[in-house]
């Protein structure tokens, strides 16, 4: 099916002509089910694999021809990869490989911790701004005093104050994280308000927590979830920074900002190195901002014409 | 419109005395106690009290934060513990490399995201657009450090076009200065490219379907001059709205990326307060990025009423 628009391009199937009409375009064929939505949604299909890929990487990293990732081998330091050692050693010989594939367990832990915590406050932040009048002003000046400190030097500064570990890397990145869901959730929030059906609930009698519960909350999900999926990448970028700037998981925690770090130093002449972590990084990342496109296309229109 | 440019300057000062807050809670309750840190090793308890009540540092918190925001506005952002040097003149030394970086970056990523935007608005759908898209996917993906180094491997290592690291003064030469400048603000410009192009493209493709595009095209105006006169410039308020949202980026970035390519910028001045737990220097670094940030944005939003005839409050 083609419509002619000012331009007479051919236009693939899917696409959005004017994003103020209906979609005039659906899909040729609407399939149905889990399968069905990943073939119509291919980058859902392709990040969702390769996160999954990477998830079990980091579960059975122990299984995985992998020794100790923190044993010393100082007669082995700095060897080019090879077929003993698949990504080399590192400056105090240890094994690359294995400290790469235990480190995906760290940014994954962040990532997903992040973005539950993240946007489950912002939610609540959210639903009270939007609800509590009185609540709101304080509230949003709050949280643009704190969206006006950028995010990393937020995270960087909360850092400084307590010692370095995973839990408190998740806290900071969380607290930096938290006023754009906040603004988002109130945002939906405040549309949905002025819903037709929502007014006909208050007309009905329906009480303020009922309302929140059966019609606010259900149509906030579909932006939270694209929401989170950003999140997590962002928060493992973050990680990797604070760690890579040596603020962030402790030196003796194998994570690939860490791995990096050390490398830093030799990264000249020693390149692989830094190179296997930031290799596996980019890709984590790549695959849940592919997931998050994918889950925006499909679940929330209004964001998609948005970017 | 004089109301609103008031009311929006206005709007800021709330926003500023919350990080200024912030900010000083963060030393409040830093652990350590300076006092015993300025006094030393060989300190009696009684000289350590002397110079608690000599900072103020036992008058309650309110109070120390009024002092503290006093001696802000007359320019003095407190003593650095471990150089004990005013931190504004720690902050004055540190500031050429880092503001000749984001100055670079925010001209190359305007010169290139903008373009890109609108050519894959113009194309929408098409291989182009997608290619395009691609990128700007991949650019949010990569890390900073991992494009600085990838960068830094390829163009000064392998090839040697330009130098590996370091930094070189703006009073010793145009070019030396911008030698040093190109691969850290091609590596820091990535994010912030990707995210320029993503919004171009979309503002543009809202423009691109308003009547008065169907008109400058029916009277047989090139597509040259409708996209870059007729609809970029309609498109442009949330453009240069996300650019100055995204200096955040930059900010956060430039301390990696003056790391990576060993630049002596506040970014490093950062990492070592860090590592030193020098909480007076990495407090105003704070507040020095945050208020440039707000500033910033009052002004964009600012220029804008006075720029766009459409805005009105």
């Amino acid at each position: 099916m083609t419509v002619s628009t000012t331009r007479t391009l051919p236009v693939p199937p899917g696409l959005v002509i004017a994003p103020q009409l209906p979609d005039l375009l659906l899909p040729v064929k609407v399939r149905r089910g889990i399968l069905g939505f990943l073939r119509n949604h291919p980058t859902v299909a392709i990040g969702g694999a390769l996160l999954l890929l990477l998830v079990l990487v980091g579960v059975f990293a122990p299984y995985l021809g992998t020794v100790d990732p923190t044993a010393l081998a100082p007669a082995k330091r700095t060897r080019a990869p090879s077929a003993n050692f698949w990504f080399g050693t590192d400056l105090l010989g240890r094994d690359i490989y294995s400290r790469v594939l235990y480190g995906s367990r760290v940014s994954l832990t962040v990532g997903l911790s992040v973005a539950a915590s993240a946007s489950l406050t912002g939610l609540a932040i959210g639903l009270v701004s939007g609800f509590v009048r009185w609540a709101d002003g304080i509230l949003m000046r709050f949280m643009d005093g704190l969206m006006s400190i950028p995010p990393i030097l937020l995270a960087v500064a909360l850092m400084a104050l307590t010692r370095g570990s995973v839990g408190n890397v998740i806290l900071a990145i969380t607290v930096a994280e938290i006023p754009r869901v906040s603004r988002l959730v109130r945002g939906v929030v405040l549309s949905l308000r002025e819903q037709p059906y929502v007014d006909a609930a208050v007309a009905s009698g329906t009480r303020t927590p009922m309302i929140i519960l059966r019609h606010i909350l259900p149509n906030t999900m579909a932006s939270m979830l694209v929401q989170a999926t950003y999140i997590c990448a962002s928060a493992m970028i973050v990680e990797s920074i604070l760690s890579f700037i040596g603020a962030g998981t402790p030196p003796t925690i194998p994570s690939w900002g860490n791995i990096m770090a050390e490398g830093r130093a030799l990264w000249q002449v020693k390149p692989y190195i830094v190179f296997f972590p930031a290799a596996f990084l980019s890709v984590t990342v790549l695959a849940v901002n592919l997931l998050g496109d994918g889950l925006r296309d499909a679940l929330d229109p209004r964001m998609a014409k948005g970017l | 419109m004089l109301s609103y440019i008031l009311r929006r300057i206005l709007s800021t000062l709330p926003v500023m005395a919350i990080v200024a807050l912030f900010v000083f809670s963060l030393l409040y309750i830093a652990p350590g106690d300076p006092a015993a840190v300025i006094a030393g090793d060989q300190a009696s308890p009684a000289d350590v009290e002397r110079i608690r009540q000599n900072l103020g540092l036992d008058r309650p918190f309110l109070v120390q934060f009024g002092t503290w925001v006093w001696h802000i506005l007359h320019g003095d952002l407190g003593t650095s513990i471990f150089t004990s040097l005013p931190v504004s003149a720690l902050i004055a030394q540190r500031i050429e490399p880092t503001l000749s970086l984001m100055v670079i970056t925010l001209i190359l990523t305007i010169l290139i995201a903008v373009p890109l935007g609108v050519v894959a608005a113009w194309k929408a759908g098409s291989w182009v657009d997608r290619t395009i898209m691609g990128f700007a996917v991949f650019g949010f993906s990569v890390p900073v450090f991992v494009v600085g180094y990838v960068l830094a491997y390829v163009f000064a290592l392998e090839f040697e076009w330009l130098p590996v690291q370091g930094y070189t003064p703006l009073a010793q030469g145009f070019w030396p200065w911008l030698q040093n400048l190109i691969l850290p603000s091609v590596a820091l410009g990535c994010v912030y490219i990707a995210l320029i192009a993503r919004i171009t493209r979309a503002s543009m493709l809202e423009v691109l379907q308003q009547d008065y595009i169907r008109t400058a095209r029916a009277k047989g105006l090139g597509q040259r001059s409708i996209l870059f006169i007729h609809a970029l410039k309609n498109a442009a308020v949330p453009i240069v709205t996300v650019i100055g949202i995204g200096i955040a980026l930059l900010i956060g970035g430039a301390v990696v990326t003056e790391s990576v390519f060993a630049i002596p910028g506040l970014g490093r001045l950062t990492i070592d307060a860090i590592l030193r737990r020098d909480y007076p220097v990495i407090q105003g670094i704070v507040l020095l990025f945050s208020f440039t940030y707000v500033l910033v944005n009052l002004m964009v939003d600012v220029t804008y009423t006075l720029v766009d005839p459409r805005i009105r409050y």
